[in-house]
């Protein structure tokens, strides 16, 4: 009998694993490594967060909460979604989970049975494919082009449909893209989804503070009301306020699909940690000028990147609206060699010559589901991007 | 609304938690209730774990940890397991996660087929047989009778064991009888699993430190080394350091099966809340007499407990050698009727009444698969635990 069940098996081995396995041998041996790879911005904690974390150790929160989360961040959360979203959730329709993975992980856990299929347009994060493949179900991926912006076409999303779709997820803003839908590009995705009553739709918002140049991204139940009875609104704590350590996510959803999910929880890791949540209550509810300031910072950083990226020979950098990564394209610089003498058959060839030759860590784009590309974090400190940008830009000069 | 997966209906709210509830509302409603249902200390958390997370925080540990827990806390684990148990792990036969039940779910997802079998002495915490049925297993449940101390007999095991088995699950000192076996005792389960080399054993020693009169703990691979390598050793913080909001599990094993638990827990949460690791480290290094002076409580309300239970009508409660439970049998109210006209017929019928009329919360035998009886949890303040078993003698007394 193999020690694996067949549900493990059927995940593929990360993609990444070359890749950062160069990156530590070389950090360890003492080279200059930059990494852009990073899925977490490079800010601290704001102070007032942490100081709430201390209150809350000081008050003795240290017991299990209500598996779904504590009343007061679950409170906290109805407003955050009403504030921002215009959303109205009940707390009842609210759970707090350990990252906002986890959520996702409980939904579709709760709903999928074999051979379900779930719509995910790509490039996307690998962990959706992943989860999906976890809980039986069978992701259908959606590729979205440069030429659109990276956004799904809702004459796509029509043509994904079959009786066996279960879920539609959209990550808006999206990783690895930064690519963001505004309220009226969600329109014509919700009227398909309109006329498909058996379909879950999941929308992972997780970066929506994040986005710049006054874009503004929509998201789904506000879009189309009458989608909320079957929508979960993804969201967390961790990219707006740099608290991804801590580990708290949460959704909005109807009161069924939430119960659900708990009920899973309550099997899984029942609550997320408690001095966690009482941050997550303080991150939301207290002063907001450091999010808007790290905001700020990251639209410099875009802005430069993308500029940096455009100069790079057989690069093609589009400028997102949101989130902190651009998504290059380098068909240009596939088929030829570097000046290390290493032939860049493909995007992960290009990405391990890069960090071979000048020490820059990137993701390939076949970790997302769409070869052909590179991700680039600029949550990184703005010297170390423009440096990175430098070494980018000699390497594609040297490719021939 | 689109529907559900068949796997959400195999999954049930723990009785547990379902009875602290309803003990909630009725508080809530104005009534006098005490609560013997939980399973957490009433104790604070150890003032240098409290000071540990209070500088994780500081310091900026607020990013996302390694999937498999921090490095300082693997190594505190490590030192944990060697000085408790003299066992040795090396760091990548470490896996931290969100509390002990994630080490189990983890497990179990990651290694559990379709109609295999996961051999359960109970009674039993019902998360093993839940999550055993989550991923489409068998729980094959072996009985382990109050004349036997609630501990299971290696020929019970041996009859249970067939070539589906893929699991033996021991939980030493038991959730929730607070029984332990011996290493004696468990030579003898392990003599059984030495002649079935298919069958992994799960040894859940989250309770190990709380055990009375000097009985000492042993844990089944410290007692059969040569079936280390099929033996995960899974405990934690929230039992032993009153650690429970802060949801720190960790489990020893081969390296093949803590790599397949990692990448379940990289789909399911990712990594653990930081400040809580850190937190951790100062627990299990930290000095022993805050837990110390927390056993004897435990011990002189056990004494208390069964004691007093065994002065009500009807009740007989076994004196077990740890954890902070007893589980008295029930059988002589069963066929009465309860001054408020309740008739008796189960369990359930008693723990409701109790509740409903002497506001007493307990959690009935059925929940952990035996009846009939009652799990009463003395992680309680003195005066409660008094309160609330002179609330059962009178109850006893008032049944005819």
């Amino acid at each position: 009998m193999s020690l694996t069940a067949e549900r493990l098996d059927r995940i593929q081995p990360s993609l990444t694993i070359a890749i950062s396995t160069v990156a530590r041998r070389m950090i360890a041996e003492g080279k200059n490594v930059i990494s852009l790879s990073q899925g977490e911005p490079d800010f601290d904690t704001p102070r007032n967060i942490k100081d709430a974390a201390i209150r809350a150790l000081e008050a003795g929160q240290t017991k299990y909460t209500d598996v779904s989360g504590t009343p007061e961040l679950r409170k906290a959360v109805a407003e955050k979604f009403a504030r921002d979203s215009g959303i109205d959730y009940k707390p009842e329709e609210i759970i707090i989970s350990t990252g906002a993975k986890q959520a996702l992980f409980n939904a579709m856990l709760a709903t999928l049975n074999p051979e379900d299929e779930v719509i995910i347009p790509s490039p996307c994060w690998v962990s959706y494919p992943d989860i999906v493949t976890l809980a039986d179900g069978k992701p259908v991926l959606v590729p979205c082009g440069q030429n659109n912006g990276f956004k799904l076409r809702a004459g796509d999303l029509e043509a994904a449909i079959t009786p066996k779709t279960r879920w539609f997820m959209l990550n808006n803003p999206c990783n690895p893209t930064g690519a963001a839908y505004s309220a009226a590009e969600l329109k014509p995705i919700c009227e398909v989804l309109m006329r498909h009553p058996q379909i879950w739709v999941l929308t992972d918002d997780i970066y929506d503070k994040l986005a710049y140049g006054g874009f503004r991204p929509g998201t789904i139940v506000a879009v189309e009301p009458r989608l909320k009875d079957r929508t979960l609104t993804v969201h967390g704590v961790s990219k707006s306020y740099a608290m991804t350590g801590w580990r708290i996510g949460f959704a909005g959803g109807p009161v069924a699909l939430i119960k659900a999910m708990d009920k899973l929880q309550s099997q899984s890791t029942s609550n997320a940690n408690s001095i966690a949540q009482a941050a997550a209550v303080e991150a939301l509810t207290g002063q907001q000028d450091t999010v808007e300031a790290m905001r700020k910072v990251f639209e410099q950083r875009r802005d430069l990147v993308v500029e940096m990226m455009n100069q790079a020979p057989g690069m093609n950098c589009s400028r997102p609206d949101g989130a902190f990564y651009v998504y290059p394209s380098i068909h240009g610089c596939i088929g030829k060699t570097s000046a290390g003498g290493r032939p860049i058959k493909d995007d992960e060839a290009f990405a391990l010559a890069l960090l071979a030759e000048e020490g820059v860590a990137t993701v390939h784009g076949a970790a997302f589901c769409y070869p052909g590309y590179i991700r680039i974090s600029y949550a990184n400190a703005t010297e170390d991007l423009r440096e990175a940008c430098i070494r980018i830009q000699r390497f594609c000069q040297g490719l021939h | 609304m689109p529907g559900f997966s068949q796997r959400l209906s195999r999954v049930q709210i723990a009785a547990s938690v379902q009875m602290s509830i309803k003990a909630r509302e009725l508080r809530a409603a104005g009534k006098p209730v005490i609560t013997l249902t939980t399973g957490e200390p009433n104790f604070d958390s150890p003032p240098h774990a409290i000071e540990a997370a209070h500088q994780a925080a500081l310091r900026g540990d607020t990013k996302y940890p390694p999937q498999d827990g921090t490095r300082a806390l693997k190594e505190a684990v490590q030192r944990k397991f060697r000085r408790d148990s003299g066992l040795d792990y090396a760091l990548d036969e470490i896996a931290v996660s969100n509390g002990g039940k994630q080490c189990i779910f983890n497990a179990i997802m990651a290694t559990v087929n379709a109609g295999d079998e996961v051999v359960i002495p109970v009674p039993a915490w019902v998360a093993y047989s839940q999550t055993t049925e989550l991923c489409e297993g068998v729980p094959v449940l072996v009985g382990c009778s109050q004349n036997n101390g609630f501990k299971p007999r290696a020929e019970d095991i041996e009859a249970a064991i067939t070539p589906r088995t893929k699991w033996l699950i021991l939980n030493n000192p038991n959730n929730p009888t607070g029984a332990c076996c011996s290493a004696g005792e468990i030579a003898e389960i392990a003599a059984v699993v030495r002649r079935h080399p298919h069958v992994w054993v799960m040894s859940d020693d989250m309770y190990e430190h709380l055990l009375f009169d000097d009985f000492r703990h042993a844990t089944f691979a410290q007692v059969a080394p040569d079936l280390k390598d099929r033996t995960l050793t899974l405990s934690g913080v929230s039992k032993t350091y009153a650690m429970t909001g802060w949801r720190i599990g960790f489990a020893g094993g081969p390296k093949p099966l803590i790599r397949a638990m990692v990448v379940m827990q990289g789909q399911g949460t990712a990594g653990v809340s930081t400040v809580g690791q850190a937190a951790a480290v100062a627990a299990l290094d930290g000095p022993r007499d805050g837990v110390d002076a927390q056993i004897e409580a435990y011990r002189r309300r056990r004494d208390l407990a069964v004691e007093m239970l065994n002065r009500a009508r009807g009740i007989t409660c076994h004196r077990p050698e740890g954890a902070f439970y007893v589980f008295p049998n029930v059988a002589g109210c069963l066929g009465k009727t309860t001054t408020g006209g309740r008739t008796l017929d189960t369990d359930e019928d008693v723990c409701l009444a109790l509740l409903e009329e002497s506001y007493v919360a307990t959690v009935h035998g059925a929940a952990y698969h035996m009846s009939p009886y009652l799990r009463i949890s003395t992680a309680t303040a003195d005066e409660d635990l008094q309160e609330g078993l002179s609330r059962i003698q009178i109850f006893c007394e008032g049944l005819q």
